[in-house]
């Protein structure tokens, strides 16, 4: 099964099956299920990000939610301004994706706690300063905007167009995001990551790579900010909230640190646990999704994304225990051990 | 004069709230090694059965006895049952099981009592009293008082009893004390019921003010949170002494800096904190980790 699906042909398919899957889907659901997609495109953007930064640069960060919102009060501004839409777009990555570099320049030296207070400061001091100026951000009431909605010549309802042009953008980000930390940078995050002696010993500055994951982390939380306005058509002090940048990792750790398959689980995790909850009991969503949360770390420690090895981990210790009446093979563990191992490489790659 | 002597004591009340749940934080950090996301909503829990006591008749004092009681079983049940899957595991996931604690004790607290803020019995006399001039709240200075009596009683548990030298043995090295027969598990377990205790004096006190309700600590924790780094997290004075910084650094500014005002007076202590953590990376009363590579 492993090895079939290891064939490059077969991972092909599988993706163009999903493309095709991804292209037909707005076509023919509801135009609230379109949305829950869209929303999750948009989600995983910043979930991508914060893994950068904390997944595969192993920097904790708290202030994810900030980056989002700044980019989705630059969107929102610009909108409603008539700017071009290239113009905004650009602004809504570039202006959160230098804001976090200034902040990174700074505190990029100190590690583990101390990163982690600065970062939860950005949205602590963020909401307060979005109420402040409401000439720019609506206050507390936040701002609508009405935009990208969809061209004549398409044909298509609005809900279907926004899905298109976010699934697009996301798309081209999480490539651009995936050949980051397949390539150069990523291996030299992983090593600023489990050793910053031998980092630096093997001539990577880790001050210099743990400010370009803080760089590259806001810069797909603004992108993502921008997303947010073109499907949500509105942004609040709410989007940057603490909260928000708890739950965005909560989301991370549940789909898999360090995965880009986990990333997309993770955001869909995100959008559809609360959805789901709240189907169930409106009055206990709080209760059920930390129930889940916790059940799903209880069994699946390293995230939704390690579910398939789990399950083959799970098979195999049935079925030796089924042959444990003879003898536990020493052998029969090493096998598992390398037969896990190509997968977990790939995972930190 | 008496105004800002007035701002500064109101400082230091509302500081001691935050620096009972930092108190807590500390104390979990050191037993544990992480960050308890869930202190606040656990101490909201067990402030809501002391609620409960009183809505039945039950004097507060009694009451109070009877929540701090359920904090420490509940602490240490949440450690035993909970914690203990994550501990020498990625610390990331342990944090993370922390905030799913912290939503879904929000929830339990919500199911039984909702979401709507209640009145909660105050400690103290609501009148203020004079002092060489100088109007001073009963429950400011009592609230300071009792913090001050917490972290007496903390620093005299720790380096004074057997028991608190083998939870500093547990903190320093687990393995050395299991070797030297300690009880490691049963005393992160003491641990985490102690934290929860200390974070439901914090409920106990914020409580009458905010009025009771699932969410009531969830902004306290932040500033716990940030008190509890900025002191240095293994250093319990540090944690006080920094949240009564927070406190009476946030309540000169808005009334004195105009620009400023109540809305943003969060800002001021967040911005302190953030040049005093890049000038002073381990913060002001932390040790210097040194690594050996």
């Amino acid at each position: 099964m492993k090895i079939f699906l290891a064939r490059p042909a077969v991972r092909i398919a599988i993706a163009a099956a999903f493309m095709v899957l991804f292209v037909v889907a707005p076509l023919v659901s509801t135009p609230f299920l379109n949305y829950q997609f869209s929303m999750i495109a948009v989600f995983a953007v910043a979930l991508l990000g914060l893994n950068v930064v904390m997944g595969y640069a192993g920097q904790v960060s708290l202030g994810q939610s900030a980056f989002l919102g700044l980019g989705a009060y630059i969107a929102a501004y610009g909108v409603s301004h008539d700017w071009p839409i290239s113009v905004v777009f650009v602004l809504s990555c570039v202006i959160p994706a230098a804001v976090g570099m200034l902040v990174a320049l700074a505190a990029a030296r100190l590690r583990g706690l101390a990163l982690a207070m600065v970062t939860i400061s950005l949205p602590i001091i963020g909401v307060p300063l979005a109420k402040r100026f409401p000439e720019f951000t609506g206050g507390s009431q936040g701002t609508t905007v009405s935009w990208l909605n969809a061209p004549g010549w398409s044909g298509l309802a609005d809900d279907q167009w926004r899905y298109y042009v976010v699934f697009v953008i996301a798309a081209v980000l999480f490539v651009l995001g995936r050949n980051l930390v397949r390539g150069r940078i990523g291996r030299a995050f992983a090593i600023v990551k489990s050793n910053e002696a031998v980092a630096l010993s093997m001539g990577i500055s880790p001050y210099r790579y743990k400010v370009l994951a803080f760089t590259i982390a806001s810069l797909f939380g603004g992108a993502a900010g921008f997303l947010y306005v073109a499907i949500v058509q509105y942004t609040s002090p709410e989007t940057l909230s603490f909260a928000t940048s708890i739950n965005l990792v909560a989301a991370m750790v549940i789909g898999g640190s360090a995965s880009i398959l986990g990333t997309i689980l993770g955001a869909a995790y995100y959008i559809v646990v609360p959805v789901l909850a709240g189907q169930v009991d409106s009055t206990r969503t709080a209760l059920i999704s930390g129930a889940l949360l916790l059940a799903v770390l209880f069994l699946l420690p390293h995230g939704l994304v390690s579910l398939p090895r789990r399950i083959v981990q799970l098979v195999n210790g049935i079925r030796r225990r089924g042959r444990s009446t003879v003898i536990d093979p020493p052998g029969d563990n090493t096998a598992r051990g390398t037969a896990v191992e190509p997968e977990s490489q790939e995972q930190t790659q | 004069m008496a105004y800002f002597i007035q701002l500064v004591v109101e400082g230091f009340a509302t500081g001691s709230i935050y620096g009972a749940l930092a108190l807590a934080i500390v104390l979990v950090k050191r037993a544990t090694g992480l960050v308890n996301f869930a202190q606040g909503a656990m101490a909201v829990l067990a402030t809501f059965v002391a609620f409960g006591l009183t809505q039945a008749g039950v004097p507060l004092i009694l009451a109070m006895a009877v929540a701090f009681a359920f904090a420490f079983a509940f602490g240490a049940g949440v450690e035993r049952f909970v914690v203990r899957r994550f501990e020498g595991g990625d610390p990331d996931t342990a944090v993370v099981a922390t905030i799913g604690l912290l939503v879904f004790i929000t929830g339990v607290a919500a199911l039984i009592w909702g979401y709507e803020p209640r009145q909660f019995p105050s400690l103290f006399p609501l009148q203020s009293i004079d002092i060489f001039g100088v109007f001073v709240s009963v429950r400011s200075l009592g609230t300071i008082i009792v913090l001050v009596v917490v972290m007496v009683l903390l620093q005299t548990l720790f380096r004074l009893t057997k028991l608190g030298l083998a939870m500093r043995a547990v903190a320093d090295n687990p393995q050395s004390a299991a070797l030297s027969g300690l009880p490691v598990s049963r005393l992160l377990m003491v641990g985490w019921g102690l934290a929860a205790i200390l974070g439901t004096v914090a409920g106990v006190l914020v409580a009458p003010q905010l009025f009771i309700s699932p969410g009531m600590l969830d902004f306290a924790l932040v500033y716990a949170l940030a008190a509890a780094i900025l002191g240095g997290l293994d250093s319990p004075i540090g944690a006080v002494v920094a949240a009564w910084f927070i406190g009476v650094v946030e309540n000169l500014a808005a009334a004195y800096i105009d620009v400023i005002g109540n809305d943003l007076k969060i800002i001021v202590p967040f911005l302190a904190m953030l040049i005093i953590l890049i000038v002073r990376p381990e913060g002001l009363f932390g040790r210097k980790v040194v690594v050996r590579v």
